[in-house]
């Protein structure tokens, strides 16, 4: 368990030698020991011609390597923090909520146009955030942003949720997703308008939705 | 039925029922919901009329399903408040739900509204049932009673309910040994029987500067 | 449902919070100071004057030393309670017994007059000595911490009985392999965390769980001579330009820009 909570807008993460961690750059409130902070020139892992995917991908969200022996405190911007076990199971979530995870964990980047095919396409213009996800998998924790509180929301089969996309914060778990709308939803919000679209997720994890409609 | 789930997102139980809210504020729903976009401040053209002359801007929307929707706003606080026949008086821009059947209106506040720069009038919510305030931090209920009056600074003011009364008053010395600044704040006087709800924040005021 | 707590004179505390955000002061016929502009509301008779007013010429003499910020300042004095917050910050309330701490001054809400507030010699901080309660806001709750511990800047509340911070930078970043390509090409970046406040000593350190700054309240301007820190030319740190009474001043900090 590498992440106590402190409050809700701060974690406090233990750092041991072989043992190293990312985080988000300037997200370091604090330390105690023998730490460094190296700003993470391959952009996390899998060397330059990720990082140049990266770049392309639009999630050059700059990490930071913490490495060393001490204790650590991360907070970021008053920024709700929530922290999610992952136990081999997969999280998706854009690369700018990220604040600090694991160093065992896998990185990724998923094109979300591969699982929601032409409709990932327009919910990577709906959230803002390109067309590019990351995914951490493995056995780990990560400790995510939102603005204001998050909610939990269990998605179980035959129980799709039904997501603001401006609100999504993350996801995890055997979940599809693809863009739906509501009845009546078009009419109210305007057709052709980005936001007529709700992120409709089914199968089996959890959603964490954001209180609030403001990206960070 | 409203519930909160954390104290920034509000979860109502839809069982075929309906509840009106700030468009735009939902953000999640399982279950089947349907959305109708409605026009805030009264029903009717008269209500619109009085909406287009209160300047009392309340985009409204009415959700029906089966299910649960969570609604939120910009992550601010919620307070539920039961209304038994009396009548809250909320700024609309506070207001996030109620339910479809309390019927929601606009009222003349005097100058108090000028002051705290929310326009004259405020939005009135009445019948039997529930609605949804929000407040920039946990807001405070305060019970204003006739030996127990209360000043609030307009700014962090955010809705009433009950019999009161409420008048400006000024009077507050703001005198500096340098000899500047010195100036008059305003506050609002609460008399009557009633409940007040504050919000650890202040608007930019013109008239509250303590 | 949970319903609200309704709250009258008699079931609100005294000199306590009522919620994270909300703190309540009780007097009878006392006095605190407040910063302008941090009352919400208020029961009972208080009465606010501007510091300065005659009356209070011997309180502030024994309890006000930083002259050029006494205009955002305003003594509250009479019998009732009244609530105190600050733009929805967690708010919270610090005993001082025979001691001292020093605090960001723009996290400072109220004091009573039994304590003495200062200029901190480090530029937009002030330092509370002797006995009583102060009440300041944080982005987020405090954080106790004890030395030694490094900082981040932006993160510091305060510091309580310790010695003074110094600069700390990572020298591990700035030389070395990759530090010299670094700044011969600019690749790669900086962490973001080269620079931070060392705290060494016994006492506490007071940390808040964000990086963004309350804005900061003017401490004042010092005297302009050598030795004084901020006071000569080119001195002073980011942030803790003297402000003049009247002047609207520090918008952009006022809006963390």
């Amino acid at each position: 368990m590498p992440f106590r909570e402190i409050n809700s807008k701060m974690v406090e993460a233990s750092v041991e030698p072989g043992r190293k961690m990312y985080s988000q750059r300037g997200a370091m409130l604090a330390y105690r020991g023998d730490v460094s902070f190296t700003p993470d020139i391959r952009g996390g892992q899998g060397g330059l011609a990720s990082m140049i995917g990266r770049r392309v991908a639009n999630e050059a969200t700059p990490l930071m390597t913490v490495e060393g022996s001490g204790t650590v405190m991360f907070g970021h911007g008053g920024h709700h923090i929530q922290v999610i076990d992952l136990t081999g199971d997969t999280l998706y979530v854009e690369a700018d909520r990220l604040l600090a995870f694991d160093g065992t964990l896998r990185q990724g980047t998923m094109f979300m146009g591969s699982q929601g095919g032409v409709m990932g396409m327009v919910r990577g213009q709906v959230t803002g955030q390109g067309l590019f996800t990351t995914t951490l998998g493995g056995h780990g924790s990560v400790a995510v942003m939102a603005h204001g509180g998050v909610v939990e929301l269990p998605i179980a089969p035959g129980r799709p949720v039904h997501v603001d996309p401006q609100a999504y914060v993350a996801h995890h778990g055997d979940v599809t997703n693809k863009l739906s709308t509501a009845l009546g939803w078009r009419d109210m919000v305007g057709r052709g308008s980005g936001e007529a679209f709700q992120l409709e997720l089914s199968g089996n994890g959890a959603v964490y939705v954001q209180a609030s409609e403001e990206k960070l | 039925m409203f519930r909160l789930q954390g104290s920034k997102t509000l979860a109502v139980d839809l069982t075929g029922d309906a509840v009106k809210a700030k468009n735009g504020s939902m953000v999640a729903y399982d279950g089947r919901m349907a959305f109708k976009k409605m026009s805030g401040g009264g029903e009717g053209l008269r209500g619109m009329v009085t909406r287009r002359l209160t300047g009392e801007q309340m985009e409204v929307m009415e959700v029906k399903g089966q299910g649960t929707c969570y609604f939120a706003d910009r992550a601010s606080e919620i307070n539920l408040v039961s209304l038994h026949g009396d009548t809250l008086y909320v700024e609309a821009s506070n207001l996030l739900a109620t339910d479809a059947g309390l019927r929601t209106g606009t009222s003349f506040t005097g100058l108090r509204g000028g002051a705290s720069g929310n326009g004259l009038f405020t939005t009135t919510v009445e019948g039997t049932g529930q609605a949804a305030i929000m407040s920039d931090g946990t807001a405070v209920v305060l019970r204003v009673s006739p030996q127990y009056p209360l000043n609030v600074d307009p700014g962090a003011y955010i809705a009433h309910q009950g019999r009161l009364q409420q008048h400006f008053q000024s009077g507050v010395n703001f005198r500096t040994f340098m000899g500047e600044g010195s100036g008059e704040s305003f506050q609002i006087r609460f008399e009557g029987d009633g409940l007040v709800y504050v919000q650890p924040s202040e608007r930019n005021t013109v008239g509250g500067d303590v | 449902m949970s319903t609200p707590v309704v709250l009258d004179p008699m079931t609100l505390p005294s000199d306590d919070n009522v919620n994270a955000y909300t703190f309540c002061v009780e007097l009878k016929g006392s006095q605190w100071f407040l910063q302008k502009g941090k009352m919400i509301a208020y029961y009972g008779q208080i009465q606010f004057d501007g510091i300065g007013h005659g009356r209070f010429e011997r309180l502030i003499r024994t309890s006000f030393h930083s002259p050029l910020h006494a205009s955002d300042w305003v003594v509250a004095e009479g019998s009732g309670k009244m609530l105190l917050a600050d733009r929805a910050f967690d708010v919270n309330s610090f005993d001082l017994e025979d001691g001292n701490l020093t605090i960001r001054s723009g996290n400072l809400l109220a004091y009573q007059p039994t304590l003495a507030l200062k200029q901190s010699i480090v530029p937009g901080f002030l330092t509370l000595i002797g006995t009583g309660k102060f009440v300041a806001a944080s982005n987020g709750p405090v954080v106790f911490m004890e030395p030694p511990l490094r900082v981040d800047p932006q993160a510091l509340v305060g510091w309580a009985d310790c010695p003074s911070p110094c600069h700390h930078y990572d020298h591990g970043y700035m030389t070395g392999v990759m530090g010299g390509l670094r700044s011969l090409t600019g690749i790669g970046g900086t962490s973001g965390e080269e620079h931070q406040f060392e705290f060494v000593g016994a006492g506490t350190v007071l940390l808040q769980s964000t990086e963004v700054l309350m804005p900061e309240q003017a401490t004042g301007g010092v005297p302009h001579e050598p030795g004084v820190p901020g006071g000569g030319p080119g001195g002073g740190q980011h942030g803790s330009t003297p402000r003049m009474p009247g002047q609207l001043g520090d918008l952009q900090r006022r809006f963390g820009l």
